[in-house]
């Protein structure tokens, strides 16, 4: 972050660039490598093909950047896939029938309940010094339970100008990718830009890095840990507006939530983040979450069954991780 | 520390600081006060419950969660955790509902089989390949989910209910009907894994791993093999845990013990083990999981439904968790 402002009149360092953000472009080369493999493997590879895979992907991209800001902060959140059910339950459930621009006032009401209510469970793991995964482990029945309480059974709705904004079709499918595209877009470079520019950002990786040392410095540590976990549970209330918007009609199934929350933590791996905090951007993350959504397309146009396809995706997400440990290890080694 | 060393003189000659002092050195007596206002709890929104078959239908309900959470208490005092003993439970009762036409020696011997070789699967990924233990369960999960979807059209195709043998140890009780068998096989588990921890060389190193790692790898110890033994134990734990509650129900699906997983880990930590490592006894779990039994009890009586039931099993986990951060002072 530094290095730019330090010594502008230097040539571009390669090496050093690689050492810091080589992971997330690797990531996203990978990505795009998935895509041009995808187009080669099915005969019509247009418009709706892409815009399937970038609307599709939405719920695991704002899941995946919503917890890596929560983990680069040091934290982790069992809960944002609960947080999905409950923002789309809640969603659903007001917006039906509702023109479109009082279903954007909701969708802002949602984001903000979905922050305000993080926030809580951010201070409350401040303030009673228990786990994040023992409380969020907690609140993921909590807030999947108050969903359930919102929508009973699966129904609701939303006005068809909200599907667009996401999907770019008022019925959710169709060619035009560029509004998925904008929603991944906007949302991703203004998370990064405040981690990496503001100074609450910022805080956010020095708390996650090293908390003692960051408090000793003056970082206001236990703001960070609550305001990323605001951030992070309006990630995840985005994620569920997202997928309102994409099915037309809302969900409370605890297991869609489980499902969720361990594929954010999986995403936010594969995108470069560590689990130990402090490292990692919301750009790696948001990447990764693609690349685990495009998996089960590419598979099955492989002609691969659905159940084997999930068999592939755990082993693959396996081996990348593998392969990762060991080229840490022998960094390790050799430095 | 010694700055502080006035007020807390201060804070010694107070009644309640004593009682708390008490409450920090014996963790377990909070549990065990926690337990009993929760059953009378209980009583007090149904009668009938304070009977021999209201109190055997907790134990009927906290032993696989039980057996399940010894498995997670093992894992968390090496500083990992395993996401997926609640799909080993449901892959394992599943193989043994499969081979229960074959009888049910073999149809548990497989089973368990099956949850050795899924837990040491994890142990290698976590200790050879360094996998954060999250990713290695989560994906382990999965797979497990993946396979026997697609087993169950082709290999695993048949039987879904299990043998005789396998539902009267599950569900079924003696001494006229008041002890249930599975809190004999609980007690059998808690035994083995109470003196393992406490008294062999592998229960010491679990701990020591959880504690500091360096220092028992300076000391010559090969962590990696106490993590695959680790992992092994507990896939092994949670498939039996799974065969009991196949037993319990009397038939086996892919759904069985998914629900599980969260409690197991909800026992292990209202028991006052550190997900950290290290910190941690089985008989704190066992009270965790008798809490959650006395708990699942209490909800179905008052009747609430599911989406209410939820939310204050959830409460009261995260209450029990702070009360116990709280009261003994570590996290």
């Amino acid at each position: 972050m530094t290095a730019e402002t330090a010594a502008p009149s230097t040539r571009f360092d390669w090496s050093t660039w690689l050492r810091r953000r080589g992971w997330t472009a690797g990531v996203w080369v990978l990505l795009l490598l998935m895509i041009v493999w995808y187009s080669v493997l099915i005969p019509k590879f247009g418009g709706f093909q892409i815009a399937s895979i970038s609307k599709n992907s939405l719920p695991l991209v704002y899941l995946a950047i919503g917890q890596a800001v929560i983990v680069i902060a040091g934290g982790i959140d069992l809960s944002v896939g609960a947080m999905l059910i409950l923002s789309n339950s809640i969603a659903a459930q007001l917006m039906f029938e509702q023109p479109f621009a009082v279903t954007l006032a909701i969708a802002v009401l949602v984001i903000l309940i979905g922050a305000v209510i993080n926030g809580v469970v951010g201070w409350i793991i401040t303030v009673s010094r228990v786990p994040d995964i023992v409380v969020t482990l907690a609140t993921s029945f909590i807030l999947s339970g108050a969903a359930l309480l919102v929508l009973p059974s699966p129904g609701g709705g939303t006005s068809e100008g909200f599907r667009a904004m996401f999907t770019g079709s008022t019925t959710g499918s169709g060619s035009n990718f560029w509004p998925s595209l904008v929603a991944i877009a906007i949302p991703m470079t203004l998370a990064a830009w405040w981690m990496k520019n503001t100074r609450t950002g910022l805080s956010l990786y020095a708390t996650g890095s090293s908390p003692i040392a960051a408090y000793l410095s003056g970082v206001p540590t236990r703001r960070a840990k609550i305001v990323s976990y605001a951030v992070g549970g309006g990630f995840s209330a985005l994620a569920g507006l997202s997928a309102l918007a994409i099915t037309g009609s809302g969900e409370s199934r605890a297991a869609t939530g489980s499902l969720f929350t361990l594929r954010s933590v999986a995403a936010i791996v594969l995108g470069g983040v560590a689990l130990t905090g402090g490292i990692g951007s919301v750009v790696g993350a948001a990447a990764a979450g693609i690349i685990l959504f495009t998996l089960s397309p590419i598979l099955s146009a492989m002609g691969i069954d659905p159940n084997t396809a999930q068999v592939v995706q755990g082993v693959l997400i396996v081996v990348v991780m593998m392969v990762a440990g060991i080229i840490e290890l022998r960094r390790q080694r050799a430095g | 520390m010694t700055i502080s060393n006035t007020p807390m003189i201060e804070m010694e000659v107070l009644p309640d600081s004593k009682w708390r002092t008490a409450l920090r050195d014996r963790p377990l007596l909070v549990l065990g006060i926690v337990l009993i206002a929760l059953v009378i709890a209980t009583a007090i929104i149904e009668p009938r419950y304070l009977s021999v078959s209201g109190l055997r239908n907790t134990v009927l309900i906290a032993a696989p969660l039980g057996i399940m959470a010894a498995a997670q208490t093992i894992l968390m005092l090496t500083g990992g955790i395993d996401l997926s003993v609640g799909m080993i439970a449901t892959a394992a009762a599943y193989v043994a509902g499969n081979q229960s036409p074959n009888g049910a020696g073999i149809a548990i011997v497989l089973g368990l089989l099956v949850g050795v070789v899924a837990g040491s699967i994890n142990g290698v990924g976590v200790g050879i390949f360094r996998v954060n233990p999250l990713i290695m369960t989560l994906a382990m999960s999965a797979i497990l989910l993946g396979l026997f979807t697609a087993l169950s059209f082709t290999v695993l195709q048949g039987s879904t209910t299990v043998a005789q043998f396998i539902k009267t140890i599950g569900g079924g009780s003696f001494l006229g009907n008041r002890v249930p068998y599975n809190a004999l096989v609980w007690a059998a588990v808690s035994v083995l894994i109470i003196y393992g921890l406490r008294r062999t060389g592998l229960g010491r190193l679990l701990y020591a791993v959880g504690d500091n790692p360096i220092a028992v790898r300076l000391a010559g110890i090969r962590i990696w093999q106490v993590q695959i033994a680790a992992y092994a134990i507990a896939g092994l734990l949670a498939a039996l845990a799974g065969i009991l509650l196949a037993g319990r129900t009397g038939a086996v699906d892919l759904q069985l013990a998914v629900n599980f997983l969260l409690p197991s880990v909800a026992a292990a930590v209202i028991g006052g083990t550190s997900i950290f490592g290290g910190i941690g006894s089985y008989s704190g779990t066992i009270l965790g999981a008798l809490i959650l039994g006395v708990l699942t009890t209490m909800l179905t009586f008052l009747d609430a439904g599911q989406a209410i039931q939820q939310i204050v099993y959830g409460g009261i986990v995260l209450g029990l968790a702070w009360l116990y951060a709280r009261v003994t002072g570590t996290s």
